[in-house]
């Protein structure tokens, strides 16, 4: 599904330039569960960025389904991104002006679904992330765990292919944590393909392979299953 | 996806208060004043659209050389109406002549009333689209005939029918009322017209009347035409102009240019200078458009800062939008309809505010604007003018906004660059420059009125009234008066004269002098006056005396204010003569007996025109101006006074001015300027103010973590306050040194249109600085304030 080779993204401020990612290179197959891992400033926040089309590589390739699409502009990688990908962040990153339900139908909006429908699959995947008796609550009336699931629930509302994962259990205590880990299993093994930056080696057990970064290269890989 | 954005949009209004209070009532004021400006503005441009044939109705003006300069106005000779039938009756579907508009007394049984009217010819009727009531549709075609308008004849009659009922006009012609018509809307030329009576009658009342048909120097008159279909102003302009010129040697020399002034042209552009349109009223209609504008500018910079600087708030949700699919376009335009949200519920808030001040506003501006509720068009352009000023308003944020990028926002590493408050500070520098450019203007305005009102105006017209005596029944009556007015004790002294105090309504030339400069032609304001005409307006005599009693040949003696001395080279001008070359070898010559100190009669902004006054042994009076006793209230004399002229006219109503308050009236049109460009500075100011208390509580939020450590460190409070302050000063200071010479230069260029002016001085400067200062230290001063006097340990526990 995914192959980057030799992918590079510097980093220039006024005097220094750093090197976030340097010639870096792996694939992921469909269906797979890749956790990367790495000290802080590796590079894996980077990489995951490149990876859901938010931000340029500066060089190398990247094969999205088969197609390049590093020199993608502004307006295809966001089509490619809606239909293709989904986030889920650290810090939820749920719009504060709007409710549980508004949240998770955002991307829907965005790709055209039409209202009726859009309910419906809301409400699916509300009834799936077990949130669905919050559905008009905003994201500060819920707790962290709750509105990390909305979150996920947010990021595969859609149907992604891909799920791209930022430490999804930065903020939230072991047994949330878990909760949420055991979402994105669930996820998995229904076909979605998953990647997921951590710091935690206890989340990165639940994966089928750990990419292991320092200083924006890969180091190591091993696989889980 | 556009309810997902107003839901949005909605929920921010609510979130945040303060800043949607700010926002809206901003934009709200703004759009209010500038609603209002564009009804002004309107009413101005359809001034005479009432008239279906407006576009082909036109006024004859002539422009004549005299001494070099052009002067243009709209009195013609009579004859010329019988030349224009003679020889170019095809252009014109109607031709009219008519009198100045004029108040006569129209008097049926008990009632006695006082209306402005005109005399017309026959084709006023229909050329002015009068819509009758009743009677016949050409009533001027009788000659003892006149026409009413219907307040005017509710007024007489009541309930009554008014057709063919006699009312006695000016206590002496009895006219048989021929048809009453629908009053003329307001805003228009001949809106104040109450009746008209018939030309054919009006030049049979008096002689002079009779002599002017055949004088072509005689421009006393008044020509409306309509011109034929097939043509237009330009040509029949070109066909007519030297009618004047061919038909009269003696008028030749000052080579009268005869034009057509289209009515659209008559209340906007009616000036003429040198004998080229120089424009009118449309000035003050660009002014305030212009003026209405920057407001509007002004409430949208608001905007534009406020939601810039709060833009940090709004980054996440940009970057979790622009993550889950947004394209930028589609975050535009959510922010553009947020921005029309907004701009829609102002506009709703500025309709109250309208609704509430358009009485005031209206007297203000001296108007009669009613709101257009069932004008399609006026919501049309109100519905184009919320979405442009939603563009205006909401197109920089939401470009700003939505450029951020997503991958910064969602790391949390998102800040703003430290140039990023350049453009709101760039914004607030633009906002004071054009409220601070509006004081000085005001400023500069309201110097000029108050330095005119200083200027001497001659006289001493305090304590003077003027009684208007045109009618026939006054003729001969004037020493009782006078007489009997001093004994009353009501007044000290009374001198009748041809013209009001504060009005040349005559002019002429064709004298001669000795020593009269070959080619001179002179252009001398004439004004015939009676005896004690110096010792009741207080005039001061500089050379030779006033009239007098005592010396007979006074009845052929005229005096002459100091500038016509030096304007006819006149040196030891007592005792020389002056001739009418016309009447040389009929008419005795005037002798001059006196000078007189220069007196403001027209415009107190010009210099003051040589004029003659000369001794009316003809009786010619048409006011008595009266000297009130000072030793008693005004009251007491108008009372003392009016019981004289009810005695000796028991049938004429007593009707006066006090002859300062008509001097005043010609301060009317810049005071109005004046009244409205305050009010719209104060709104001005407010407007930037409200920006400036937005921004100042924005920045004392932002810093509040800093606030808290210096307040830990040491800080004082007005070192806080100093911190917080001195950014917004510095920047009205910037806007200060921008606005102040632009506004010398502006202000300096009004005032060359006014021959008597001030000059733009350093205080006005000064007063602008100190207010701007002021009011910006007062406005930034209550959240650095309140920042700098909140708990440290709140503000750093928050972190």
């Amino acid at each position: 599904m995914i192959q980057i080779k030799d992918l590079e993204k510097f980093y220039k401020t006024e005097e220094v330039q750093t090197i976030a990612l340097n010639k870096l290179s792996f694939d992921v197959k469909e269906g797979e569960f890749v956790a990367i891992m790495g000290p802080s400033g590796c590079g894996k926040s980077t990489l995951l960025n490149i990876l859901g089309l938010l931000d340029d590589p500066d060089g190398g390739s990247f094969m999205f389904n088969g197609t390049e699409v590093a020199g993608y502009n502004e307006r295809k990688r966001s089509e490619l991104r809606k239909h293709n990908i989904g986030f889920v962040f650290q810090s939820f990153n749920l719009i504060d002006e709007l409710t549980v339900f508004e949240n998770v139908e955002l991307p829907l909006i965005y790709t055209g679904v039409k209202p009726a429908e859009r309910k419906q699959q809301v409400e699916a995947v509300l009834e799936k992330m077990q949130i669905m008796h919050r559905r008009n609550h905003f994201p500060q009336q819920l707790s962290g765990g709750q509105q990390q699931r909305v979150a996920v629930a947010r990021a595969v509302v859609n149907n992604p292919k891909l799920i791209l994962a930022d430490e999804p259990t930065g903020n939230l205590d072991s047994t949330n944590g878990n909760e949420v880990m055991d979402l994105l299993i669930d996820l998995n093994e229904a076909g979605t393909t998953i990647i997921m930056v951590t710091h935690s080696e206890h989340d990165a057990k639940y994966s089928h392979r750990i990419i292991r970064m320092l200083d924006g290269q890969k180091v190591t890989e091993n696989i889980l299953a | 996806m556009l309810k997902n954005y107003f839901k949005i949009a909605f929920r921010n209004l609510i979130k945040n208060k303060v800043y949607s209070f700010i926002n809206i009532l901003g934009l709200a004021v703004g759009m209010a004043a500038t609603i209002m400006i564009g009804l002004w503005v309107t009413d101005e441009l359809n001034f005479n659209n009432h008239f279906e044939s407006k576009e082909a109705i036109a006024q004859v003006f002539q422009s004549q050389t005299i001494n070099n300069t052009i002067g243009t106005d709209p009195a013609i000779p009579r004859p010329l109406e019988f030349a224009l039938r003679q020889d170019h009756k095809d252009n014109f579907k109607h031709i009219v002549m008519s009198s100045w508009e004029q108040p006569r007394y129209l008097k049926f049984g008990e009632t006695n009333i006082y209306r402005t009217g005109n005399a017309m010819q026959e084709g006023a009727t229909d050329m002015l689209d009068l819509d009758i009531i009743s009677g016949v549709k050409d009533g001027l075609k009788e000659k003892n005939s006149i026409m009413l308008s219907e307040s005017a004849a509710k007024s007489l009659f009541g309930n009554e029918t008014a057709l063919g009922k006699i009312v006695k006009v000016n206590n002496e012609d009895d006219l048989i009322v021929s048809s009453v018509y629908k009053d003329i809307p307001t805003n228009n030329s001949f809106s104040d017209m109450e009746y008209i009576i018939p030309w054919k009658h009006y030049v049979t009342t008096q002689p002079w009347l009779e002599l002017s048909k055949d004088a072509w120097g005689n421009n006393s008159f008044q020509l409306f035409v309509q011109i034929n279909e097939n043509t237009t102003m330009d040509v029949v302009t070109s066909k007519i102009s030297d009618v004047k010129k061919n038909a009269s040697s003696e008028t030749a020399q000052f080579n009268p240019q005869l034009f057509l002034l289209p009515m659209k042209d008559w209340h906007l552009r009616s000036e003429f200078e040198n004998g080229v349109q120089s424009g009118g009223r449309i000035e003050n209609v660009w002014l305030f458009g212009v003026i209405g504008l920057f407001i509007l500018l002004l409430a949208c910079i608001n905007f534009v800062n406020l939601s810039t600087a709060r833009s940090e708030k709004r980054a996440t949700e940009v970057g979790i939008r622009k993550s889950i699919g947004s394209q930028r376009s589609q975050l535009i335009f959510q922010f553009l309809s947020e921005s029309f949200l907004i701009v829609f519920l102002s506009f709703i808030v500025a309709l109250g505010l309208v609704l509430l001040f358009l009485n005031g506003f209206n007297n203000l501006a001296s108007k009669a604007i009613v709101f257009p509720w069932e004008n399609l068009q006026f919501w049309l352009i109100s519905l184009t003018f919320v979405i442009i000023t939603a563009f205006l308003a909401g197109s920089y944020p939401a470009i700003y906004l939505s450029s951020f990028n997503p991958v910064a926002v969602l790391k949390g590493t998102f800040k703003s660059g430290r140039y990023s408050s350049l453009p709101r500070k760039i914004l607030v520098v633009a906002q004071f420059t054009v409220s601070i450019a509006l004081i000085i203007g005001t400023l500069v305005v309201m110097n000029q009125i108050q330095f005119s009102k200083d200027r001497p105006v001659g006289y001493d017209k305090e304590g003077l009234i003027q009684i208007p005596v045109m009618s026939n029944e006054f003729i001969g009556k004037k020493d009782i008066m006078r007489n009997q007015f001093i004994a009353s004790g009501g007044a000290l002294e009374m001198a009748g004269t041809s013209a009001p105090m504060t009005n040349v309504w005559s002019n002429r030339s064709g004298y001669t002098w000795d020593g009269k400069p070959a080619d001179f032609q002179e252009d001398l304001a004439y004004t015939s006056v009676s005896y004690e005409f110096v010792e009741t307006l207080g005039l001061k005599v500089t050379a030779g005396r006033g009239f007098s009693r005592e010396f007979a040949s006074d009845s052929n003696a005229v005096l002459l204010n100091e500038t016509a001395v030096k304007y006819m080279g006149l040196i030891n001008p007592i005792g020389k003569f002056i001739r009418d070359s016309d009447t040389e070898n009929v008419d005795p010559p005037l002798k001059i007996v006196g000078v007189v100190e220069d007196m403001i009669i027209q415009s107190p902004y010009s210099p003051v025109k040589q004029a003659m006054y000369v001794f009316d042994s003809d009786d010619n009076t048409a006011f008595y101006n009266v000297r009130l006793n000072p030793e008693k209230s005004t009251s007491e004399n108008l009372a003392l006074i009016e019981g004289v002229f009810k005695k000796n006219f028991p049938n004429t109503p007593f009707d006066y001015q006090f002859v300062d308050e008509e001097y005043g009236a010609k301060f009317e049109s810049e005071e109005r300027v004046a009244s409205l460009a305050r009010v719209f500075t104060a709104l001005a100011i407010f407007i930037s103010c409200l920006g400036l208390f937005g921004l100042a509580s924005f920045v004392a939020e932002q810093r509040t973590k800093e606030i808290g450590v210096r307040k830990v460190l040491g800080a004082s409070i007005s070192q806080l306050w100093l911190l917080l302050s001195k950014d917004f000063i510095t920047l009205v200071f910037i806007a200060l040194l921008i606005a102040s010479p632009l506004a010398y230069y502006i202000m300096g260029q009004w005032l060359q249109k006014f021959s008597y002016r001030t000059t733009v001085s350093w205080d006005v400067f000064a007063i602008a600085c100190f207010g701007a200062l002021i009011i910006t230290l007062i406005t930034v001063s209550f959240q650095a304030i309140k920042a700098a006097t909140s708990n440290p340990v709140k503000s750093l526990r928050t972190e």
